[in-house]
């Protein structure tokens, strides 16, 4: 439990040398510390025993409870980083976490985001008895992460939903899931630190929606770094200004004027 | 079976089949495996499998009864080429040795009894090292040989290049340095069993049986062994022992009987003896005539009863678990994983774990529910030329075949000394459609393993970013372009 704090908050903290006094530095410290009380407030009233799951700060004013609701479904568009990032602070905070029909998955992306890769459950091929599955895992692990077939049939969403209230876990589905409560979904995104021959990718910058019913009728856009240089998840607060802003050292040794112009001939 | 209670060093018959991967690999190499030691059993009911391609034997009692280690050997080595399988035998003092004259057999040139000590003295089929002349024939190799890197590079550190320089050493002064791990060490170079073994059979049986009825087939059988590798291990645990070897024996409704010895380089765990309980299973023929699940064919074929026994137990030393306990499955997690085990298979759900890499696909490593999680490659250790974080979120099990094209819709390519052909314009990857590359980096070229044929991969890898916003993780080998993996 304790590593999962020094993990949160080391993940935080650990910031590439050329940033160091760049303008989100203050924000990520504070976030950094956000997560940690938010951590410890999850573990002093034993574990994950809240009725909401934390997600990483960023993350938190897309969605309507401000976290995973237990015993809801959570819907992303697809099992990129934006699902692994909903995932990595309950992960991060002790949780289990089982993931199905992803075979695909970037374990080493969810680590660096802050999840815990020793308490990952991966089935990469459930076959047709997906349910089954997922109802297994939902037994152990407080999320579980699913890339249901296409257009999963109501009868076995609505057995599935039933599971999650009674048990009180959360499924997150990467792919379709009518009548979910809340949907986030990248809109755009564009990629800091690479240009025409040089650099690498270092950040990217997305612009997340999350449309859903009740409580988020209207879309929430939100920019975020997704992920930030130093791999972490924080808010964009350049906003949707069409200004492409990369702190100092974002982009790698090169011109980085060059890889912003280069981006920004792709939008 | 072995001389070690009279204190003269067991005489052992190592067989190694050259063709199969040297890692423990998947169910498949071992099953196959199986066809070798069947053979190999006819010449002595025990036989150890150390891993699939490597088996050993007591040499002590069948050369005796065959005429001599030599011809056991050669006996042995024709049986195993009549069943179409490649393979080098030899002999000396302890496991360990006899493993390493196996792999110093030449194939393919005459026996010469007058000349079997060296390193690498031809032979065929196998190397025999005189009894007593171990400690000479190990003395050439490198420290490396013993399967501790740790320990190989403390000692070429202080200049003991050799096992001849190890097992020179005073065993005090290696006591003293190296605890317990080294002393078992030097036993080794020395020719010796690496554990003075505890000395005579156990007082208690140790033994765990389960007897089905009505009989069953392979995989029920197989999935009780997890129940019963924990009763035994349990039991050996009250008595402070644990075991290296394992006895699994199976009996059928029939009346066959099936017994086979099972070595782990570590100590077992339930699982692992799990595992090979289903590999020696694998081979268990199924119902005879025809492919009917009819009653009268499930009882000739069924299995009614399944036997653990203990072998080679050593005192338990202990493994310290982590303080935090990265180690520690609650109950109610590995009981699911058992039943999706039970659903899906074995090595269906797995329990990842990050190791060192360059390339993404190999920073990860999928370890099966419930074994151990160990990798060869830890991933604190420096890889030059690593892909620079972030991780991508999508890494593909196989890689996508891809087609990259220049401005002028040539493909790239890139040249041996890393030059690209032409800027890359357009991305086609797996089945869909172009995308136009609006930035990218690379080459980055890397090589690695150029010493194992198998395994060596020559690459240039390249980030490109399309038009849609998302970023690719591309390599180009041999003139083929593939994705490795996907930023998203």
């Amino acid at each position: 439990m304790r590593k999962g704090i020094s993990q949160v908050t080391g993940a935080l903290d650990v910031f590439d040398e050329p940033s160091a006094d760049a303008a989100p530095v203050g924000a990520i410290g504070l976030i950094g510390n956000a997560v940690s009380s938010q951590v410890a407030e999850a573990l002093r009233i034993d574990g994950l025993s809240t009725g909401v799951l934390p997600v990483l700060p960023a993350l938190a004013e897309l969605l309507p409870a401000r976290g995973l609701a237990r015993g809801s479904v959570v819907v992303v568009d697809r099992p990129g980083l934006l699902c692994l990032a909903l995932v990595a602070a309950a992960s991060a905070a002790g949780a289990w976490c089982g993931v199905a029909g992803i075979p695909d998955l970037g374990v080493a992306a969810a680590a660096g985001l802050g999840a815990e890769p020793a308490r990952l459950m991966l089935v990469a091929h459930p076959g047709p008895g997906w349910p089954q599955v997922v109802t297994s895992m939902l037994e152990a692990c407080e999320v579980v992460v699913v890339r249901p077939p296409a257009r999963p049939p109501a009868q076995i969403r609505r057995r599935l939903e039933g599971v999650l209230r009674r048990g009180g876990g959360v499924l997150v589905a990467a792919g379709e899931w009518e009548g979910a409560p809340v949907r986030l979904r990248v809109a755009r995104r564009s990629w800091a630190g690479i240009g025409d021959g040089y650099g690498s990718l270092r950040a990217c910058r997305a612009e997340v929606v999350a449309e859903g019913r009740g409580a988020v009728t209207r879309p929430r856009r939100r920019w975020l770094w997704l992920p930030a240089p130093d791999g972490t998840v924080i808010p964009d607060e350049t906003g949707d200004a069409g200004r492409i802003d990369f702190p100092a050292g974002a982009a790698a040794a090169g011109a980085p004027t060059a890889a912003v112009a280069s981006l920004r001939a792709a939008r | 079976m072995r001389a070690e209670r009279t204190g003269k060093p067991a005489r052992i018959l190592a067989v190694w089949c050259p063709g199969w991967p040297e890692e423990d690999a998947d169910g498949a190499d071992a099953r196959t495996f199986g066809h070798v030691v069947t053979v190999v059993e006819d010449f002595c009911p025990e036989v150890e499998v150390l891993r699939p391609g490597m088996c050993v034997l007591g040499a002590r009692g069948p050369a005796r009864y065959f005429g001599g280690e030599d011809a056991l050997a050669r006996k042995i080595a024709e049986a195993v080429a009549a069943h179409g399988f490649d393979c080098h035998t030899g002999v000396a003092d302890g496991q360990f040795a006899a493993c390493l004259a196996a792999r110093a057999a030449r194939p393919g040139r005459p026996v010469s009894p007058g000349d079997p000590g060296a390193p690498g003295a031809p032979g065929a089929p196998g190397v025999v090292v005189p009894p007593g002349g171990t400690r000479q024939f190990l003395a050439a190799y490198p420290v490396h040989v013993l399967a501790a890197p740790g320990l190989a590079g403390q000692l070429a550190r202080l200049g003991i290049r050799t096992l001849g320089d190890f097992a020179a050493l005073p065993a005090r002064d290696v006591a003293g340095r190296f605890g317990a791990e080294g002393t078992a060490f030097q036993r080794v170079a020395r020719g010796q069993e690496p554990r003075r073994l505890a000395a005579g059979p156990p007082r208690a049986d140790l033994s765990t049986a389960l007897e089905f009825d009505p009989p069953v087939h392979a995989e029920p059988a197989a999935f009780a062994a997890k129940g019963l590798a924990e009763q035994m291990l349990a039991g050996l645990a009250a008595c402070g022992l644990s075991c290296v070897r394992v006895r699994v024996e199976v009996t059928g409704a029939d009346g066959r009987e099936s017994a086979r010895l099972w070595r782990h380089d570590g100590l077992l765990s339930a699982l692992a003896v799990a595992q090979r309980v289903r590999w020696q299973l694998d081979g268990w023929p199924p119902a005879r005539a025809g492919g009917d699940d009819g009653p009268a064919d499930e009882a000739a074929g069924g299995i009614t009863l399944l036997r653990l026994v203990p072998d080679q137990l050593v005192p338990d030393e202990g493994r310290q678990l982590g303080l935090w306990g990265d180690d520690l499955i609650s109950g109610r997690v590995e009981r699911a994983a058992v039943r999706l085990q039970a659903m899906l298979g074995h090595e269906s759900v797995a329990h990842p774990l990050l190791a060192g890499g360059r390339g993404p696909a190999e920073q990860v490593v999928l370890v099966p529910f419930g074994d151990i999680r160990d990798t060869r490659f830890p991933a604190d250790r420096p890889w030059p030329a690593r892909i620079p974080p972030p991780a991508p979120a999508t890494v593909y099990p196989a890689p996508l075949p891809a087609r990259v094209i220049d401005a002028a819709g040539v493909p790239v390519t890139v040249t041996g000394r890393a030059v690209i052909s032409a800027p890359p314009d357009a991305l086609m990857a797996g089945d869909s459609p172009w995308l136009a590359i609006t930035a990218w980096a690379g080459p980055w070229p890397v090589r690695e393993r150029w010493w194992d044929e198998r395994n060596a991969t020559r690459r240039a890898r390249f980030q490109l970013v399309t038009e849609d916003g998302t970023a690719w993780l591309a390599a180009i080998e041999l003139g083929r372009w593939q994705i490795e993996a996907r930023y998203d």
